[in-house]
């Protein structure tokens, strides 16, 4: 439209012009609103999704009597940090901390090594038994935590693991969901490359590690994402397998603090907030490991 | 159908370590896929320096042969050697053969220099001599620009040179080469064909080399094996394979357009013998033959076949069905007598037209004989 305009303009007499340039404007006032709308759209979107993690974020920066002022302050001036030292100084917060990030991350750090050796095994070994393994392990997939947790304590304690970090990261490894993902991942793999490996002399497990480790990295990232997120957001299992204060990890003992100390309202958002920023950090750090060289160069399309 | 051993094949070399005169032999080795026989019993000889291609339809076994030789597949029978070593329990790594695959299978993690310096450094040469190795073979490939970029960057003819590099850098005993070219475009294959080639007189080593396409057996080998149901069905200079095809089914396999397959009989009728070909279609040698009367094969190239005129007493009348010039020769397609079609080599210049009447004849020498099981009978004069 415009650009026809621009081309007839200058033959066209003064009326024609003032209709011409009417219809542009027309035009643009279209899409201005247009463009207004999208915006508005999504405005609403980010504001139902940033609003509640603002007002948390707000609510652990008042204190207990302004949290409940109305109209509610949005921006808490000066900030009020009492609820931060209390759960720092005044909770067992940190050694919660500790302890969630030791079990995510041995259960991440040993998931990923054994599932993606295990995944190699399964996709390309030649292996008796192999089907029925990988059977069993997809039945496995279906069973709910629910049905697994009283048998699931009975072994704990009869290994005599109960109120062990033992009891919080062994249980775990054996979910099969990391093998399986591996496994499909690895499935996609040319197996000339293995054998390039093999006659370039390596043994099956430089294989696994100097070739087949490299090319499914994004696979592997998202597997860590996966193990981690869940384990560090577990809540029945660390609840039920331990017993000392010692080790309660962060779901159980951001839990607990309701019973003590009545509704500190101020004092939970502290809590949601630094929950959230090891998880936070564990995501932007691995954001980049996303991205892999594809594989178009390894063959021809 | 027994494997027919090449002019250089009838061994009767102990297979000792390190004594044997053959870079590879294969002894009596066998295939099995559960009830499926991939290979069926298959003796090779292979010289130092020699440039074996393994020519035959999909599913011959060539691929599983190669794959037996290279380690990646066990023989269910049979032994292989290579360098006088029996190698059937050495690991692929451990055999001194490298391998470049039909789709590459370069590692796309790492760069060019990372690719071809990874078999020497995982066999812990050292630093400078894998550089040194490296540089050599990318400046043989026109590869020296390239070293720094990682697979997927690269056209496809490169690839191809990384993998072949790749392979040239360990500097083994022999090259396994399954179908290197098949994935390249016609002229890109063509000129990496003759790249290969080259690449072959300099560096000199031994080569087997797995394809289906005739064109590359014919011009690169400097022995065919000809390969099918598993079995060898013959060994030979291309040319010979091509002259004297072992049987029926290399005679229609080795060439295109195939030999023509004519069925007859040889009769004594008078006391002189001739073959009853379609429509009379006869063969001077079939005179001289030292057979018993009873059905045969003649096969007959479709250069082996002349247009003559009307008079000529040994032609028999065809008519042309079809005409496919290609460039300086044309092919005919007629039909002899009854129902039997024959493929004539003509001069595209002086070729007849389409539903036009000629004459053919057989040229001198030119026939093939094949019995009823399908194997070659030798004929008296025939050209080699």
């Amino acid at each position: 439209m415009s650009q026809l305009v621009g081309t007839d303009l200058r033959r066209a007499s003064a009326g024609d012009q003032r209709i011409v340039a009417g219809h542009v404007r027309a035009e643009h006032r279209r899409r201005r609103l247009a463009g207004a709308g999208r915006h508005l759209i999504l405005g609403l979107v980010t504001f139902v999704l940033v609003a509640p993690f603002y007002y948390v974020v707000l609510a652990s920066l008042k204190n207990g009597t302004e949290i409940f002022s109305y109209p509610p302050k949005l921006l808490p001036i000066p900030p009020y940090l009492g609820n931060y030292h209390k759960l720092l100084f005044e909770t067992g917060f940190p050694r919660w901390m500790f302890n969630t990030l030791l079990v995510a991350g041995s259960v991440t750090a040993i998931k990923v090594v054994i599932d993606s050796m295990a995944g190699y095994a399964l996709a390309k070994l030649d292996l008796t038994g192999k089907r029925a393994i990988f059977l069993a392990m997809l039945i496995l997939l279906m069973v709910p935590l629910g049905a697994l947790i009283v048998p699931l304590w009975a072994m704990a304690s009869a290994l005599g693991i109960t109120n062990t970090y033992l009891a919080l990261i062994l249980p775990p490894l054996a979910n099969p969901l990391g093998v399986f993902l591996m496994r499909q991942f690895i499935l996609g793999l040319p197996n000339d490359l293995e054998n390039a490996g093999r006659l370039d002399g390596l043994s099956e497990f430089a294989i696994y590690r100097k070739i087949v480790l490299p090319l499914i990295k994004p696979g592997l990232v998202v597997l860590a994402v996966i193990i981690f997120t869940d384990q560090f957001m577990s809540f029945i299992w660390p609840l039920i397998a331990t017993s000392s204060d010692n080790l309660q990890v962060l779901t159980v003992g951001v839990a607990a603090l309701r019973s003590h100390g009545g509704a500190d309202y101020g004092l939970w958002s502290a809590a949601a907030v630094m929950s959230l920023v090891p998880i936070g950090l564990f995501f932007f750090a691995l954001q980049r490991q996303f991205l892999a060289r594809s594989l178009a160069g390894a063959l021809k399309q | 159908m027994s494997a027919t051993r090449g002019p250089d094949g009838g061994s009767d070399a102990t297979p000792e370590a390190g004594s044997s005169r053959f870079a590879i032999e294969i002894l009596g080795v066998q295939k099995h896929y559960g009830k499926v026989l991939a290979l069926r019993g298959v003796d090779l000889d292979i010289e130092p320096g020699e440039f074996i291609v393994l020519l035959g339809p999909s599913g011959c076994g060539k691929s599983t042969l190669l794959k037996i030789i290279a380690g990646l597949e066990d023989p269910t029978d049979g032994e292989v050697y290579i360098g006088g070593r029996l190698a059937n329990y050495l690991r692929p790594g451990d055999r001194d053969v490298a391998m470049v695959f039909q789709n590459y299978a370069l590692y796309p993690h790492m760069t060019v220099r990372d690719n071809l310096g990874f078999p020497l450094k995982m066999r812990h040469r050292a630093k400078d001599d894998v550089k040194r190795q490296v540089e050599a073979a990318a400046s043989l490939l026109q590869l020296t620009t390239e070293l720094d970029k990682y697979p997927d960057e690269l056209s496809g003819g490169q690839r191809q040179r990384v993998a072949l590099g790749r392979a040239i850098v360990r500097e083994p005993l022999a090259f396994l080469m399954d179908e290197p070219l098949s994935n390249l475009d016609a002229l890109l294959r063509v000129q990496m064909r003759s790249e290969l080639l080259r690449l072959h007189k300099r560096v000199g080593r031994t080569t087997i080399y797995v394809t289906h396409d005739q064109v590359e057996a014919m011009t690169m080998a400097d022995r065919v094996v000809v390969m099918r149901d598993g079995l060898i069905q013959q060994v030979g200079r291309p040319g010979e394979v091509y002259r004297r095809p072992a049987n029926r089914f290399v005679a229609t396999f080795v060439g295109s357009p195939p030999m023509n397959m004519l069925e007859g009989a040889l009769r004594t009728v008078d006391g002189s013998r001739r073959f009853e070909g379609p429509a009379g279609l006869d063969f001077p040698e079939a005179a001289r033959l030292d057979l018993p009367d009873g059905e045969l094969t003649v096969g007959i190239r479709p250069e082996g076949l002349t247009v003559v005129g009307p008079s000529d007493p040994a032609g028999v009348a065809a008519q042309v069905e079809l005409v496919e010039t290609v460039g300086a020769d044309a092919y005919l397609t007629a039909t002899v007598g009854a129902g039997a079609t024959v493929t004539i080599r003509v001069e595209a210049e002086t070729s007849p037209g389409e539903g036009e009447q000629i004459h053919i004849r057989v040229a001198p020498g030119a026939a093939r004989l094949f019995d009823a099981a399908g194997d070659r009978l030798p004929l008296p004069g025939e050209r080699g």
